[in-house]
C-alpha cells in the first residue's frame, strides 16, 4: 500500500489544523492509502512522524499556513498547499502526491538515506541532552552579554590605538569611543547577563528585577559575580512569586505588568544595596589595607598575590582593590613594579582563553570561539573583562586557571624587576620611549601566564557534546 | 475530563438571530460574557475578527468555527450557536453556515483543554456528527453528538 507522510499546521493551532488533519486521514482511508498526519497545533506536535514513517513513505503532504522545518522530507516528493485545501479537497491533495511518489526503484540510495536517517537520530539525541537548569540559565544570560564585551571591548582599544591618553581630551575621536565602549557597552554587560538569567528561568517579568540587579552589582562594585548572583536570586524570585501569588481571575492581567516587576524589583534592589553592597565595600577597604601592609614583603610573595587577585572577579571588589593598589603605586610619575605586574596580570585571562579556544576547539561552544578571536586583542590591549563571557559560563574551572595563569605572569614580571610608568594600555605602551622597564623580560612573563591559562584551562574543561549536526 | 466540560447549556443557543457574520459573533460572544468566561467582550472580538482576516472560518459543510486566543479569556470552552435560516460567513463553499462553534482560549492554556477542543475540530470533519448537530434541540443534544463513535 501506498505510504504518505503529511503535516497540518495554521496560525492559531487551534481548529483547523485538526480538521485538516481529520480530513485527509479520512480522504486517505476511501482512497486505500496509507497516511500519516502530524499536527502542530497550539499544544506542539501530536502524532510525530517517525523515522520509520520516513524511511517507508513515498511522498509528503505539506497543508501549512505555517513556516514548518522541511529539512527532514529531503530526498521526498513534497505537495504544499494551505489548510483550507486540506479542509475542503483532501482527496485531490493525496491523489496529487500519489502521482508525484516515486516508485521503489527511484528511491534514494540505501546508504544515502541511511546517513540521513542517523542525522536525524544524532538530531534527537542532541536536543534530549541539550543544557538543562541552572546552566542553560546561565548561557542564555552569557550569549547575550559576549557581543557587549565584543563591541564594547574593540571599540575601546580603537581609542587606545590613538595613543593611551588620548581619550582624556575632551571631544575628541578617541574619547568618543571610549565613552561608547567603557562608558556604555560594557556598562550594559553586567545588566545584560544578569537580566537574561533572569529571563532564561522566569521569562519577561524576570527582565527587570535581573537587569535592575545587575545595574545596580555595577553600581556597587560587585562586578560580574554579583551580577549572577543578581540574575539568579532575581529569576528564582519571579518564578516563586508566580507561584505563591494568588489573584481573582479578574485581576490575572495585572500578574506579568504590575505586581511580579514592581515586587521582585523592589525585593531585589533592597537586597543589592543593603544586603551584597555593604559586604562588597568592606571587602574592597579591607583588602585594599591589607595589601598596604603587604607592599613591603617580598616581589615574589606580592606579586602572586596581585596576580590572584586580579584575575579573581574582574571588576569585582577584589580586582578593584588590587588596581587601584597599583595605581597609587605610581605617584610622583615613578615607574613602578606592582603596576607592571597587575597590568600583565590583567592582561593574561582574555590572551590565556583565547589561545585555549584554538588548542581545545571543542571543548568551546561556537559563540565563545568568535569570543575568543575578539579577547586576543581585548587581552593586548589590557580589558581584562574579555574573560569574562568565558568565566561567567564555566566559573569553577575558568577562574582558577586564569587565576593561575595572571599568578605566574604577575611573579615573574616582579622577579624580572619589570617597570610601568602609566596605568593602562596594554600593549600601546610598549613602544612608548621609557614607559616600560625590561621590555623584553616583561613580554616573557606574559607569554608564559598566557602559556599557563591556557593549558589549565584546556586540561580541566570537558568537552561539549552538542555538536552541529546539519552539515 | 471529557467533551462535556467544554460545553455548558448556558453557552448555548438554538435560536441565533443575526443575519451577518459580525452580528452572530456579538451574540455568541455575549452569551460567553454573561456565563463568567470572559472579561473584556472587545478585547476578545478584536481577536476573533483577527483570525478572521487571515481566512475565514466558515470550513464550508455549513459550520463555522470562529476562534480566538487572547488574555480577557478566563477557562478555554465553547458557545455553541445553531442558526434556523442559515448565515452567510464568506465560507469556503460559499454556502451559508449554520452550526457556530466559537472557541475561547486564554493566552496560556492547558494542553488537556487545546487536546479537547481539538478532538472536536476533528468529529466536525464527519457528517454524521454534523447532521446530528443540525438536528440537535438541547445541550444533551450536541454532547452526545460529540460522544458517539
Amino acid at each position: 500500500m501506498a505510504k504518505i507522510v503529511a503535516v497540518t499546521s495554521c496560525p492559531t493551532g487551534i481548529a483547523h489544523t485538526y480538521m485538516a488533519a481529520e480530513a485527509l486521514e479520512m480522504a486517505a482511508k476511501e482512497m486505500g492509502v496509507d497516511i500519516k498526519v502530524e499536527t502542530q497545533g497550539s499544544v506542539g506536535a501530536r502524532n510525530e512522524i517517525t523515522v520509520e514513517d520516513l524511511r517507508q513513505a513515498q511522498a509528503v503532504i505539506l497543508a501549512c499556513d505555517t513556516k514548518v522545518n522541511e529539512d527532514r522530507f529531503k530526498g521526498l516528493p513534497i505537495v504544499r498547499a494551505s489548510v483550507k485545501d486540506a479542509i475542503s479537497n483532501p482527496k485531490s491533495l493525496i491523489s496529487e502526491a500519489l502521482n508525484m511518489a516515486k516508485p521503489e526503484s527511484e528511491k534514494p540510495k540505501k546508504t544515502e538515506q541511511k546517513d540521513y536517517v542517523d542525522q536525524v537520530f544524532e538530531a534527537k539525541k542532541q536536543k534530549s541532552s541539550s543544557l538543562t537548569g541552572a546552566y542553560k540559565h546561565l548561557m542564555t544570560g552569557v550569549s547575550y552579554m559576549i557581543p557587549f564585551v565584543v563591541a564594547g571591548g574593540l571599540l575601546i582599544a580603537i581609542s587606545f590605538a590613538f595613543g593611551i591618553n588620548a581619550f582624556k581630551e575632551e571631544g575628541s575621536f578617541a574619547a568618543a569611543l571610549m565613552d561608547i565602549g567603557s562608558g556604555n557597552a560594557f556598562y550594559l554587560m553586567v545588566p545584560i547577563l544578569a537580566g537574561f538569567i533572569a529571563f532564561s528561568i522566569a521569562d519577561r517579568p524576570g527582565l527587570v528585577p535581573g537587569m535592575v540587579g545587575g545595574l545596580l552589582a555595577n553600581k556597587l562594585g560587585a562586578g560580574f559575580l554579583g551580577g549572577i548572583l543578581a540574575g539568579f536570586a532575581a529569576g528564582y524570585l519571579v518564578a516563586w512569586l508566580k507561584k505563591v501569588i494568588k489573584l481573582p481571575k479578574t485581576m490575572e492581567g495585572l500578574m506579568p505588568v504590575l505586581i511580579l516587576p514592581v515586587i521582585s524589583t523592589f525585593i531585589i534592589g533592597l537586597g543589592m544595596i543593603y544586603v551584597v553592597g555593604k559586604p562588597v565595600a568592606a571587602i574592597n577597604t579591607a583588602v585594599s589595607q591589607w595589601l598596604t601592609g603587604m607592599s613591603s614583603s617580598s616581589a615574589l610573595v606580592l606579586g602572586i598575590i596581585l596576580g590572584l587577585m586580579m584575575a579573581f572577579d574582574m571588576g569585582g571588589p577584589i580586582n578593584k582593590a588590587a588596581y587601584t593598589f597599583a595605581v597609587s603605586t605610581l605617584a610622583a610619575g615613578q615607574p613602578s613594579m606592582v603596576m607592571a605586574a597587575v597590568m600583565a596580570a590583567g592582561m593574561t585571562p582574555p590572551l590565556g582563553l583565547a589561545l585555549a579556544t584554538f588548542m581545545a576547539k571543542d571543548k568551546f561552544t561556537p559563540d565563545e570561539r568568535e569570543a575568543g578571536k575578539a579577547a586576543i586583542f581585548l587581552g593586548i590591549s589590557f580589558i581584562t573583562e574579555g574573560a569574562i563571557p568565558f568565566a561567567a559560563a564555566d566559573p569553577f574551572r575558568v577562574i582558577p586557571s586564569i587565576m593561575v595563569g595572571s599568578a605566574v605572569t604577575s611573579a615573574l614580571s616582579m622577579i624580572f624587576k619589570c617597570t610601568l610608568a602609566v596605568p593602562h594600555g596594554g600593549v600601546f605602551v610598549l613602544p612608548i620611549p621609557n614607559a616600560v622597564g625590561n621590555l623584553l623580560l616583561y613580554l616573557i612573563s606574559i607569554v608564559a601566564g598566557t602559556i599557563v591559562t591556557a593549558f589549565m584551562v584546556s586540561a580541566l574543561k570537558t568537552k561539549k557534546e552538542v555538536v552541529a549536526v546539519a552539515q | 475530563m471529557d467533551v462535556r466540560t467544554l460545553f455548558s447549556p448556558s453557552r448555548m443557543t438554538f435560536d441565533l438571530q443575526g443575519q451577518t457574520k459580525e452580528s452572530v459573533l456579538d451574540e455568541l460572544i455575549e452569551l460567553l460574557y454573561n456565563d463568567g468566561k470572559l472579561i473584556d467582550k472587545e478585547s476578545f472580538k478584536k481577536a476573533v475578527l483577527k483570525r478572521e482576516e487571515e481566512f475565514s472560518t466558515g470550513i464550508g459543510m455549513g459550520i463555522a468555527i470562529p476562534h480566538g486566543k487572547d488574555s480577557s479569556v478566563t477557562e478555554p470552552c465553547v458557545t455553541f450557536g445553531l442558526s434556523k435560516k442559515g448565515v452567510d460567513f464568506a465560507s469556503m463553499d460559499n454556502q451559508p453556515a449554520y452550526l457556530f462553534f466559537l472557541i475561547s482560549v486564554p493566552e496560556s492554556a492547558d494542553n488537556t483543554h487545546l487536546d479537547l477542543l481539538s478532538f472536536i475540530s476533528r468529529k466536525l470533519i464527519h457528517e454524521e456528527v454534523r447532521n446530528k448537530l443540525l438536528s440537535a434541540k438541547s445541550y444533551e443534544d450536541v454532547v452526545s453528538a460529540f460522544e458517539e463513535k
